[in-house]
């Protein structure tokens, strides 16, 4: 095209930042499109996000990169699911996997025949047993899976947890070797068009102005051009996810190596584990209405496997979103977009859902001389909303359906009027084991089912065409697959022996 | 469990009354649900069609019916999209059931080819589906492994309507289901919760159920007479408020495609069986008298019409098809622009989603809003097509044309296109019926051309892009010429030489 280049500046070098820059340096042609990344030392980063989704292995290989180094540079492990622990009430575990529960049989799901076949009498183990991706993290087990979908193995998938700021600084040497331009620098200063209100440029303290066609903000919770310049709506969600602040701190690693997340629920929010290869990453993610600051803070300190190696640091956040993502010449990315508390690890997902769909609507290089045509940022802003809105429902699920009767957090949680959307899904799945699916966004079948399972949801009924079926044979199959299961994953290396193999860092 | 609810029963007629009461049978007949089938008069008129799209090939296979089996016993024909035919001197453009092109580098088809035409390429998007050059020249499409890998080769049917609803109906009495046939039905409902308790036919016998089907199409019998749900109309109208419906003569060689016809005063639609031709002519009142349709129906189709008889068209629907303990399906509860003939897809959906939320007891309230939920959703998706041609045609300057330039659209078809104007997608949304690439080519054909592409696409090498272009070229064009043509395909069917 031979309207010049179109000038990107990404305002904000954090996760969502650097994985931005990271994907367009890949995915747009230079002759066109010029990226410019501003950073300033002096702010640090968010760095949520230690925990990912396997949705993260697909981003890096669309860059390319080398899975070994990117751990051994970042100090990641291996992830296969969250496990939550006291959530419905103390005492109780399960995880969200990342993979399947049994196999659909005769074209119904899976969850009707087991339902099915323990109403008619027969003994069938907990839903657990019928996932690979949990018996495995329960082992502490790791291996890649096996890509012949007739095998057992091929029943799941994985992410990793990683330093945040590791991965940043990964993302960073890798992109600025590609092309994209890193400047160091605090913003004082933004110019806007007067006549058509987009932003033009920004100046650093240094006086270093930068002018650019498209701006990315990715200053976190500021949301410095966003909500700064464009003063762009926020919707508050804070009267369903009543957590606005979480305290975080590091501990040594005890030896537990586990291939997955955990959160415990606490009085007053719930406590996140991660481990590393070099260090356990902790928090406390709690609701100001319900604990003060010190009341947290002793409660997360009482609760570690070691030692601290930091003094707990204290983040604020309100759960919400902003209305619209895009608007005008500027798109937001990361938390100047919205915020959902890191409790299913969607961070990172939603940075990467919406560089992916920014690459894919970027303007031009003849838009943005004549103006970019609204279609681009309505679908983005479409987008956005849709990914917001189902993670935040499947978020308010483990909230809502708990049964931590006598304190107050919980009461009031599983007291609050819920969205309707989610309500419908859970009333659905009460009345007969049905979820009500969709196709686009985050959370599928298998992880509302454990949720759902896991929260205590005891579904009264099942899809009757489950009683088609010869109950013996359904009986045996689901032995077998549980034992197929079992079987497997007893072969299976330890996680720890796996990333001693694979990807240990040198220390 | 003791609260189950055992006794299915459905009032209706036609395709829709026997395809839903085969398919609950088939689903839930084992589990000791009993079935029974109310059957009212016949609103059919020979030579009447049955239009399909793909899915409910699916839909048979699930019942056991053999596609040889129904298309000898019914003497219908294959269809691999439509032909639309805008007036001269602008081209016709096939909308094709199968897929178009093949991906290059992980990504969409079309982007490459409106790049490739900004840059010269002067190759029509439908040179690139097989499917849709297979139709042109008068071939089936037999799909193999390679034309898998390829995309896909989707087909739907033109099902003579009386012998479809009659093979229907005598699968049925095969499969023993127990069956009435009544003039009307008198409803009997529960005093104090509403619900349908038992229905009265015409010679009094009285059938009691747990739940009631309603596929009683126009007349409602069920849900709109009895359980009074309003019937809402539609505030994206249609041009058209009148269907003109007539039959003609085979073709000698029966087109394997459906094809709609453009003139002054509306559309014209042939559908080709092995025994006649159906012929829709969708017109406005306000333009035209039906004898002044008629002659532009017999001009437009250049065929002798026979039987010719005029019906009311309004579109709209209700927004509970499942109310108290009675769900309406097909025309019953939703009534379709005649554009694209989405009855009997209609009827499928609420076939197919009822089953899937047959109530697991007798408190089914969620699997109801569910259902309504679906239901609403998959037609609103539905319901962004016509609207779409309608708006964005250029065909006349006034009449017709303009009036449906000026009809209205549902906001989310108002979405579509500016995304496929600005970058040529078609954003996903749920519940939707209709490919991506078929919803492009209906845009192209209206002289719509997206404004760019997504900038990764670039990366692409320019001779890989070339290559990569003439190569789909020449397996389309040989994959094509080894398919065997329509009509002989039909004598071999005919004949019982392919089962």
């Amino acid at each position: 095209m031979s309207d010049g280049q179109v000038r990107i500046v990404i305002v904000g070098g954090g996760t969502a930042g650097w994985m931005t820059a990271a994907l367009m340096s890949r995915r747009l042609p230079a002759a066109d499109y010029s990226v410019t990344l501003v950073e300033s030392d002096e702010i640090g980063i968010v760095g949520v996000g230690e925990a990912t989704l396997p949705h993260v292995k697909i981003f890096n290989d669309l860059l390319g990169l080398d899975e070994a180094e990117f751990m051994r540079a970042t100090r990641a492990t291996f992830k296969l699911g969250i496990e939550f622990r006291d959530w419905n009430r103390p005492g109780d575990k399960y995880i969200h996997p990342f993979g399947a529960f049994g196999e659909p049989w005769g074209g119904l799901e899976f969850q009707h025949h087991w339902l099915r076949a323990k109403a008619s009498g027969r003994k069938v183990a907990p839903l657990w047993d019928y996932s690979y991706a949990v018996s495995a993290a329960w082992a502490n087990a790791f291996d890649f899976p096996d890509t012949d979908p007739a095998s057992v193995r091929s029943t799941y998938a994985y992410a990793y947890h990683f330093d945040a700021g590791l991965y940043a600084e990964f993302l960073r040497r890798w992109t600025t070797a590609r092309g994209v331009t890193r400047v160091e620098g605090r913003v004082v200063e933004i110019g806007r068009d007067g006549a058509s209100g987009n932003l033009q440029s920004i100046t650093l303290q240094s006086g270093v102005r930068i002018d650019g066609d498209l701006f990315v903000d990715c200053t976190g919770f500021r949301s410095l051009l966003l909500a700064g310049q464009f003063g762009a709506e926020w919707e508050d969600w804070t009267h369903w996810l009543p957590c606005d602040r979480a305290l975080a701190a590091p501990c040594a690693n005890s030896g537990d190596f586990s291939p997955y997340t955990r959160s415990t629920a606490r009085p007053a929010g719930w406590q996140w584990r991660i481990p590393l290869q070099h260090r356990v990453g902790n928090g406390y993610v709690f609701s100001s209405q319900f604990a003060s600051e010190e009341r947290a803070r002793e409660t997360l300190l009482a609760n570690l496997e070691g030692e601290a190696q930091a003094e707990p640091r204290l983040l604020r956040f309100a759960p919400g979103r902003r209305v619209q993502t895009w608007v005008g010449n500027c798109a937001a990315i990361g938390l100047a977009s919205g915020f959902l508390e890191p409790l299913e690890s969607t961070s990172i997902f939603l940075i990467q859902a919406a560089a992916i769909d920014l690459v894919d609507l970027m303007p031009t290089p003849g838009m943005v001389k004549s103006g970019i045509d609204p279609a681009l940022p309505a679908e983005f802003n479409r987008l956005s909303a849709m990914q917001y809105e189902r993670i935040r429902d499947f978020l308010i699920l483990h909230y809502f359906a708990n049964s931590r009767v006598g304190e107050p957090f919980w009461d009031y949680l599983r007291q609050m009027e819920i969205p309707d959307s989610l309500a419908h899904k859970l009333s659905l799945f009460r009345s007969r084991a049905s979820l009500s699916l969709y196709q686009y966004g985050l959370f599928a079948r298998d992880s509302w089912l454990a949720v759902l399972v896991g929260q205590g949801i005891a579904p009264q009924g099942y899809d009757r065409t489950a009683d088609t079926f010869d109950l013996t044979m359904v009986g045996d199959r689901l032995d077998a697959f549980a034992d197929r299961i079992a079987s497997n994953v007893a072969s299976m290396p330890s996680h720890a022996a796996f990333i001693a193999n694979y990807c240990l860092a040198t220390p | 469990m003791t609260d189950v609810l055992l006794r299915v029963v459905l009032v209706g007629r036609d395709a829709a009354l026997w395809l839903a009461a085969l398919s609950l049978d088939r689903a839930l007949g084992a589990t000791g649900v009993s079935v029974t089938a109310v059957e009212l008069p016949a609103s059919l008129h020979p030579g009447d069609v049955c239009r399909s799209l793909p899915p409910l090939e699916a839909l048979h296979n699930r019942l056991g019916i053999n596609e040889a089996d129904l298309i000898r016993a019914t003497r219908g024909s294959y269809t691999l999209g439509w032909n639309l035919a805008p007036p001269a001197p602008a081209a016709p453009f096939f909308l094709a059931h199968g897929g178009y092109g093949s991906p290059i580098d992980n990504a969409d088809f079309f982007h490459f080819w409106v790049k490739a035409r900004r840059f010269g390429l002067d190759v029509a998007f439908e040179m690139f589906s097989p499917t849709a050059m297979a139709a042109r020249q008068g071939r089936i499409f037999l799909p193999d492994s390679e034309t898998a890998k390829f995309g896909r080769a989707d087909y739907g049917y033109h099902l003579p309507a009386i012998d479809y609803a009659g093979f229907l109906k005598g699968l049925a009495h095969r499969a023993g289901l127990a069956s009435h046939r009544s003039r009307s039905v008198q409803v009997e409902r529960d005093e104090a919760d509403g619900v349908i308790r038992a229905v009265r036919l015409d010679q009094g016998e009285r059938i009691e159920g747990d739940l009631f089907v309603d596929a009683s199409g126009a007349e409602a019998a069920l849900i709109g007479r009895a359980l009074d749900q309003t019937f809402e109309v539609c505030a994206a109208g249609s041009p058209a408020d009148r269907v003109l419906v007539a039959s003609a003569p085979r073709f000698s060689s029966v087109p394997v495609y459906s094809e709609v016809r453009i003139c002054e005063g509306g559309w014209l639609e042939l559908l080709a069986t092995q025994t006649t031709t159906q012929v829709r002519y969708a017109y406005a009142s306000a333009g035209r008298s039906d004898e002044e349709a008629l002659a532009e129906a017999q001009t437009t189709a250049q065929l002798p019409l026979e039987q010719a008889r005029v019906r009311a068209v309004q579109t709209g629907g209700r927004v509970k098809p499942w109310a108290a303990n009675c769900i309406a399906i097909g025309a019953a509860a939703h009534q379709l622009d005649p554009l694209f003939d989405l009855d009997l897809h209609s009827v499928q959906l609420g076939i197919v989603h009822l089953i899937s939320l047959f109530p697991a007891h007798r408190r089914f309230e969620a699997e109801r809003d569910e259902y309504n939920r679906v239901l609403a959703s998959k037609l609103a998706r539905l319901r962004d097509l016509a609207p779409a041609f309608y708006g964005l045609n250029r065909f006349y300057p006034a009449g017709f044309w303009d009036a449906a330039r000026r009809a209205g659209m549902p906001r989310s078809a108002r979405h579509k296109i500016g995304a496929f104007r600005a970058r040529g997608q078609i954003p996903p949304m749920e519940d939707e019926t209709f490919a991506p690439d078929f919803w492009r080519a209906m845009l192209v054909g209206l002289g719509e051309m997206p404004q760019s592409w997504p900038p990764a696409i670039d990366l692409t090498p320019p001779d890989t892009l070339r290559s990569a272009l003439q190569r789909m070229l020449g397996f389309v064009k040989d994959k094509v010429l080894e398919q065997p043509t329509h009509d002989a395909y039909l004598q071999r069917l005919a004949q019982g030489e392919l089962v």
